[in-house]
C-alpha cells in the first residue's frame, strides 16, 4: 500500500513530493504507484512527471493549472492508492557484460581508496548481486539503480568529466549509473559495457523500466568485441 | 519544386520550437527556445501558432533569403534587421520579396533572435519536437547554403516604396538592458543554506562564459550548504538554482538534466527564465524574491499578453486576406 506523503511548492511551475514515514523500498513503490496514478488521470497542463528513488517532481504549466489543483489531484491519487495494495510490478534481469578498470573505467583505483577495498574487491561488490533500475534519470534515460553494497557512500568527483563515453558504468552516493549517451558526468567511472543501451528509435525509448535489476558481469578488455554494439535486452522473464 | 529559405551566414543558429514536453520520465530535458516570451511572439506576429518551429539565432550575425514572398517577424534580443538593404523594425511582421536577404546583424544586450516565417518551415522532430537535444545529438544546427522547406508564402503586404510599417499591434516586447534582474521563489531546500540563503539577494552575480542551455553560471558571493550528506537523485525543475561547489551559482535551464543531486535553494521564476535565456556572459544579474501567487500572476499577464496580440494579429491579417494559421 502506498505511504505518507509531502507535497512542497517548487517553483511557479512545479511541485515536488517526497514520501515520508516508510523505508527506501516503500518510499520507492510509494513515488511510483503515484507517478503511475497521475499520469493515468491526465491532469490538464501538466507535461513533467519525475518519480526517483523517495521523491517526485510534478512540472506544469502555470497558465494553464496551478499548484492548488495540482496538489489536490496529487492527494486525491494518493489517497486512492492508500486504499489498495500495490501491485507488484514483474521484474526481469538484464545482464550487462563490463570492463572494469583501465582506459574503460579510470576511477576504479580512486574508488577503491576512498572505500578501502582492493580494485579486485569493489568489481567483486558492484558485480556481486543484481542492482535494482529505481527510475530513469539524467542524461537522457540513463538507469539510476541502488548501488553496490560497498561499506560506504562514493563521493563525486571534485571536477566533472566534460564528456563521458557511452556504457560508462559509474558510482556515487549509494547509487549507481549506466551512462546511455554522451555527456558530461561528475560520477567515478568504475568500466564500461561494450552494449548499446539506447536505440533512440525504439519506443519505448529505453528497454528497461523502474523494478527492474541489472546484473554486471566482469569481462576481459579482449571479449569486447563480443558484446560490442549489441543492443542491451532483459535476460528472462 | 518546393519554396525554400537558404541560409548564407548561419552563425550559431537552430530550428527550434517550445520544448519536447512529456518525457522527462525517460530522463529527457524538455529544451526548446530558451527566450519562451520572444519565441512566442515571434510566431504570432508571423501568423502561426506559438509553438511552431522558428529560428533561434545565437550572439553571431545571421543572413537568408526566401525563394518565395514571405511574412516574417524578428523578436528577441537587440539587432540590425536589413530586408533586402533596408533596415526594419523587430517585433512587427515584415513583408519580404522572393530573393531579398534578410539579414540580422550586431545582436547585443540579450543573446538570442528569434526569427519566424508564416506558415513555419518544415523540419525533422523527434518524439514530437524538433527543439535540438544535445545529449541525444539531435538538432537541426544551420549551415551556410542550407536550404529549409517552406511550408507557404505570403504576396507582399506593404507599400512597395515608402515601406511605412502597416501594423499597430501594442506588441508586448521585451525589455533589454546591461543588466538584469531576475525574478526567484524559494527552493524546496532553502533551509540547508541557513543564514547564507540571504546572499542571494544581498548582491549582483556575473554570467560565466560557461553558461549554455543546460545551465548559467554566475560567479559572486555565493550562498554555502551548512548541511551536509549525501542526496539521492531527485528530480530537479527547469530554473533551480544550486551551488554545486566553488564560486559559481548554477541556475538550470532547459537542457536540463532532470534528476540531480545538490539541494536547490531558489528556482527561477516562468517569466525570469526567457529573461535569463538572454542573459550574456559579463552581464550583471540580480535576484529578486518573490511569492510563488506573483510569480505565477506574471506568467499569466505575459501570457494573456500574447493571447490579445494574437487576436490584434488576427483582425489585421484577416483585413489584409494573409492566410494565418488557424
Amino acid at each position: 500500500m502506498g505511504g505518507d506523503i509531502v507535497i512542497a511548492d517548487c517553483g511557479d511551475s512545479a511541485v515536488v513530493v517526497k514520501a515520508v514515514g516508510g523505508d527506501t523500498t516503500r518510499a520507492w513503490h510509494t513515488v511510483h504507484a503515484l507517478a503511475d496514478a497521475f499520469e493515468a488521470a491526465r491532469p490538464g497542463g501538466v507535461h513533467g512527471i519525475v518519480p526517483t528513488y523517495d521523491s517526485l517532481l510534478i512540472e506544469f504549466d502555470c497558465f494553464h493549472t496551478d499548484h492548488t489543483t495540482v496538489r489536490r489531484a496529487l492527494r486525491h491519487e494518493a489517497d486512492r492508492l492508500a486504499e489498495r495494495p500495490l501491485p507488484a510490478a514483474p521484474s526481469r534481469c538484464f545482464v550487462v557484460p563490463v570492463v572494469y578498470g583501465g582506459d574503460h573505467g579510470p576511477d576504479l583505483p580512486l574508488v577503491a581508496q576512498q572505500l578501502g577495498l582492493t580494485e579486485h574487491e569493489v568489481v567483486a561488490l558492484h558485480s556481486a548481486a543484481p542492482l535494482t533500475v529505481r527510475c530513469l534519470g539524467a542524461p537522457a534515460a540513463a538507469p539510476m539503480m541502488d548501488g553496490p553494497a560497498f561499506p560506504g557512500p562514493v563521493p563525486r568527483l571534485a571536477s566533472p568529466r566534460i564528456s563521458v563515453v557511452p556504457g560508462s558504468i559509474a558510482v556515487a552516493g549509494r547509487q549507481a549509473v549506466v551512462s546511455p549517451m554522451p555527456s558530461p558526468g561528475g560520477w567515478p567511472l568504475l568500466g564500461r559495457t561494450p552494449l548499446r543501451v539506447l536505440d533512440l528509435d525504439a519506443e519505448p525509448l529505453a528497454p528497461y523500466r523502474p523494478g527492474d535489476t541489472f546484473q554486471f558481469v566482469p569481462i576481459t578488455p579482449g571479449q569486447w568485441d563480443e558484446h560490442a554494439g549489441t543492443p542491451l535486452a532483459a535476460a528472462h522473464g | 519544386m518546393a519554396d525554400t529559405l537558404t541560409v548564407h551566414r548561419a552563425g550559431l543558429a537552430t530550428v527550434q520550437d517550445l520544448g519536447r514536453f512529456g518525457h522527462s520520465r525517460y530522463g529527457l530535458p524538455v529544451n526548446g527556445a530558451l527566450d519562451q516570451h520572444s519565441a512566442r511572439v515571434a510566431n504570432v506576429l508571423a501568423g502561426n501558432d506559438e509553438g511552431a518551429p522558428l529560428i533561434e539565432i545565437t550572439a553571431l550575425d545571421f543572413s537568408c533569403t526566401p525563394s518565395t514572398d514571405v511574412l516574417i517577424a524578428v523578436t528577441g534580443a537587440p539587432a540590425e534587421v536589413t530586408v533586402g538593404g533596408v533596415r526594419r523594425n523587430q517585433w512587427e511582421p515584415v513583408s519580404v520579396r522572393a530573393g531579398e536577404t534578410i539579414a540580422i546583424t550586431g545582436i547585443r544586450l540579450g543573446l538570442r533572435v528569434y526569427l519566424a516565417v508564416l506558415g513555419s518551415v518544415r523540419t525533422p522532430s523527434l518524439l514530437g519536437s524538433c527543439a535540438p537535444d544535445t545529449i541525444l545529438g539531435f538538432a537541426q544546427t544551420l549551415r551556410g547554403d542550407d536550404e529549409l522547406a517552406l511550408r507557404t508564402h505570403c504576396p507582399p503586404i506593404d507599400h512597395p516604396v515608402f515601406r511605412i510599417p502597416l501594423f499597430r499591434l501594442n506588441v508586448p516586447m521585451a525589455r533589454f538592458a546591461d543588466s538584469w534582474t531576475i525574478d526567484v521563489t524559494d527552493g524546496p531546500d532553502l533551509a540547508e543554506f541557513g543564514d547564507t540563503a540571504e546572499r542571494l539577494f544581498r548582491s549582483a552575480f556575473t554570467v560565466t562564459p560557461r553558461s549554455n542551455h543546460i545551465g548559467l553560471r554566475l560567479s559572486g558571493d555565493v550562498p554555502r550548504r551548512v548541511t551536509s550528506g549525501e542526496l539521492l537523485s531527485r528530480g530537479v525543475p527547469v530554473g533551480a538554482v544550486e551551488v554545486p561547489a566553488g564560486d559559481e551559482l548554477l541556475v538550470l535551464h532547459r537542457g536540463r538534466g532532470v534528476t540531480a543531486g545538490y539541494p536547490v535553494l531558489a528556482v527561477v521564476t516562468a517569466t525570469g527564465l526567457s529573461a535569463l535565456g538572454q542573459a550574456r556572459p559579463g552581464q550583471s544579474v540580480r535576484f529578486r524574491r518573490r511569492t510563488v501567487a506573483d510569480a505565477v500572476s506574471a506568467h499569466r499577464a505575459q501570457r494573456h499578453a500574447i493571447h490579445a496580440l494574437k487576436s490584434r494579429v488576427r483582425t489585421a491579417f484577416d483585413a489584409l486576406r494573409i492566410p494565418a494559421t488557424r
